[in-house]
């Protein structure tokens, strides 16, 4: 292993490192809760999709449905993390968060309703 | 007796043949006596009259009164009456056939018609000759020429079953463009003739040599109207008909081919021979009856089609095995061959594609000889209504439980997000 890519790995870690006491310590909790959901989204998504490139896509439907249920989800969550920073306030000046939550549950209810629709 | 003449009457027009031969002399009437009794035999309502008699007319009121027209007249400079070139172009576009024969000088009205059918007749005065095939009655001028019989059309229907007794034939040569499909060479030359004027000298090439060259041509237009061209009036002639042949190499026929194929070629050429019709379609879903209004995609249908054939004068079933359907949306998605029975209904079972759009059952059967058979049927194909769908597939598991899975964490997650706001006031007001 040369020198520079001991150093340049070392340079990741610390990154890492920082990243995450970062995180730890300034991340409000609330917001913490919306990383896991979305982590939980993104695995379900990809589980998905791994076991369509074995299975085959024979049920399209059943399977758009259930991915693009899952990515319109994670824009949802997504969406919901940005309104509930309170970095972004200045963004959203004018909308409440109660207002914030309300539009997420109710783009939520469409979404489910036509993956239902479309799943067969 | 009398009873028996009205029964041919009644059978003649009830065939509709009405023929108006034209001449150029009356005299050929009886040097072509043979010919012209056979079409009457056959049920044809024959008129012989001069080509350039001053009464001639094809139609009456805008109605045809002749279905065929035979111009056995190739001295002929200007037809009488209302007929000129254009008269007959029409009349073959409406569906009337012609046949017509040409000589070596035959006049420029002759020309000028057979052009219009995609045959050109070589130059005045020329004639065909052959040094290898020719009859023992030539004069020396090799124009009589005993064309082999391997030049005729693979066609039973258009010149009858084929023998080995050559053709006698004097006259000139035909040209057609081989790029032109509606146009069928009946009788190619042998590969040894060539056409040219016989007194003169050879200065230049021949037009027409060999192969390239016709003595007998035919035309079945898009209409399916019929027209046969000869460059020989007397490969039509009872001289010719009743000849025997001697050929250079020795062999020796008590009858020329000429009778057989003059008969086979005029059944044809007057649509008494190759002629196919389509009776009725028939398209169901399987083990039904009636078609639907629209079928819906992976569906069984069934389709049939009733073909007849003429056969002296009678409809009759048609058989073949290479009759295809085609299943088309623009493109043919299903081309299928369909298996007769004994009553000539053509029948297939197919599953309609997974492609829903609006389709053509089409019939297209275009053979050497025949009419042509088209014959379109248009339906709808639409896609499963929503209730049709296949539901619960096994494999289709994960998805289900992920959508599902989904909706449970969006629950859990409102629960937890919303329970979560009090507590940072909590910690606040610690």
């Amino acid at each position: 292993m040369t020198r520079r890519s001991v150093m340049s790995s070392t340079t990741l870690t610390v990154v890492l490192k920082n990243f995450y006491d970062e995180y730890m310590k300034n991340t409000p909790k609330k917001l913490k809760i919306v990383d896991a959901y979305l982590t939980y989204i993104l695995v379900t998504g990809v589980l998905q999709f791994v076991y369509c490139c074995l299975v085959g896509t024979f049920p399209f439907n059943s399977f758009l449905s259930g991915f693009i249920c899952t990515i319109g989800c994670f824009v949802l969550g997504v969406s919901l993390r940005l309104q509930a920073n309170p970095q972004n306030k200045i963004h959203f000046r004018g909308i409440s968060p109660e207002r914030g939550f309300a539009d997420f549950i109710f783009a939520h209810i469409i979404l489910h309703l036509v993956t239902m629709n479309f799943i067969g | 007796m009398l009873r028996l003449a009205v029964f041919v009457v009644c059978l003649a027009s009830a065939l509709g043949f009405n023929t108006l031969v034209l001449v150029d002399t009356l005299a050929t009437r009886e040097t072509h006596s043979i010919f012209l009794k056979s079409l009457q035999e056959r049920g044809h309502e024959v008129s012989v009259k001069a080509a350039d008699d001053p009464s001639l007319q094809l139609s009456r009121y805008g109605e045809y009164i002749y279905q065929n027209l035979v111009i056995l007249a190739p001295g002929v400079e200007e037809f009488g009456g209302a007929l000129s070139v254009e008269t007959i172009v029409e009349f073959v576009d409406g569906g009337g056939n012609v046949l017509v024969a040409g000589s070596r000088d035959a006049a420029d009205l002759i020309r000028e018609l057979v052009t219009e059918v995609g045959v050109e007749m070589d130059e005045e005065g020329a004639a065909v000759i052959d040094h290898l095939h020719y009859d023992a009655n030539d004069d020396g001028q090799h124009t009589l020429i005993a064309a082999p019989s391997s030049g005729l059309i693979e066609s039973e229907v258009m010149v009858g079953p084929r023998d080995a007794v050559p053709l006698l034939y004097r006259g000139t040569g035909l040209i057609t463009d081989a790029d032109n499909p509606l146009v069928l060479p009946v009788l190619r030359a042998p590969s040894t003739a060539y056409c040219y004027n016989p007194t003169q000298s050879i200065s230049d090439y021949p037009h027409a040599t060999g192969q390239n060259m016709l003595l007998v041509a035919a035309l079945q237009a898009r209409n399916n109207a019929r027209v046969v061209v000869s460059g020989s009036l007397e490969f039509f002639s009872d001289a010719f008909i009743m000849a025997s042949v001697q050929t250079p190499q020795g062999a020796f026929y008590e009858r020329s081919g000429n009778g057989k194929v003059v008969e086979a070629l005029s059944q044809w050429v007057f649509k008494e021979e190759g002629v196919l019709r389509v009776v009725s379609v028939q398209h169901h879903l399987q083990g039904e009856k009636e078609p639907p209004v629209a079928y819906t995609i992976k569906q069984d249908v069934e389709y049939k089609i009733k073909v007849e054939r003429l056969v002296d004068g009678v409809w009759k079933p048609f058989m073949s095995n290479d009759l295809q359907v085609e299943f088309v949306r623009i493109d043919p998605f299903i081309r299928l061959i369909m298996t007769p029975n004994k009553d000539g209904v053509f029948s297939v079972t197919f599953k309609v594609p997974d492609v829903y759009g609006v389709y053509q059952f089409k019939v297209e059967y275009n053979r050497v000889g025949f009419t042509r058979l088209f014959s379109t049927t248009q339906v709808s194909v639409r896609p499963f209504t929503h209730v049709e769908y296949e539901r619960f597939i096994e494999c289709a598991y994960p998805y289900y439980a992920s959508a599902f899975s989904m909706m449970v964490g969006v629950f859990l997650f409102s629960m937890v997000f919303l329970h979560h706001k009090e507590s940072p006031h909590k910690t606040k007001a610690e």
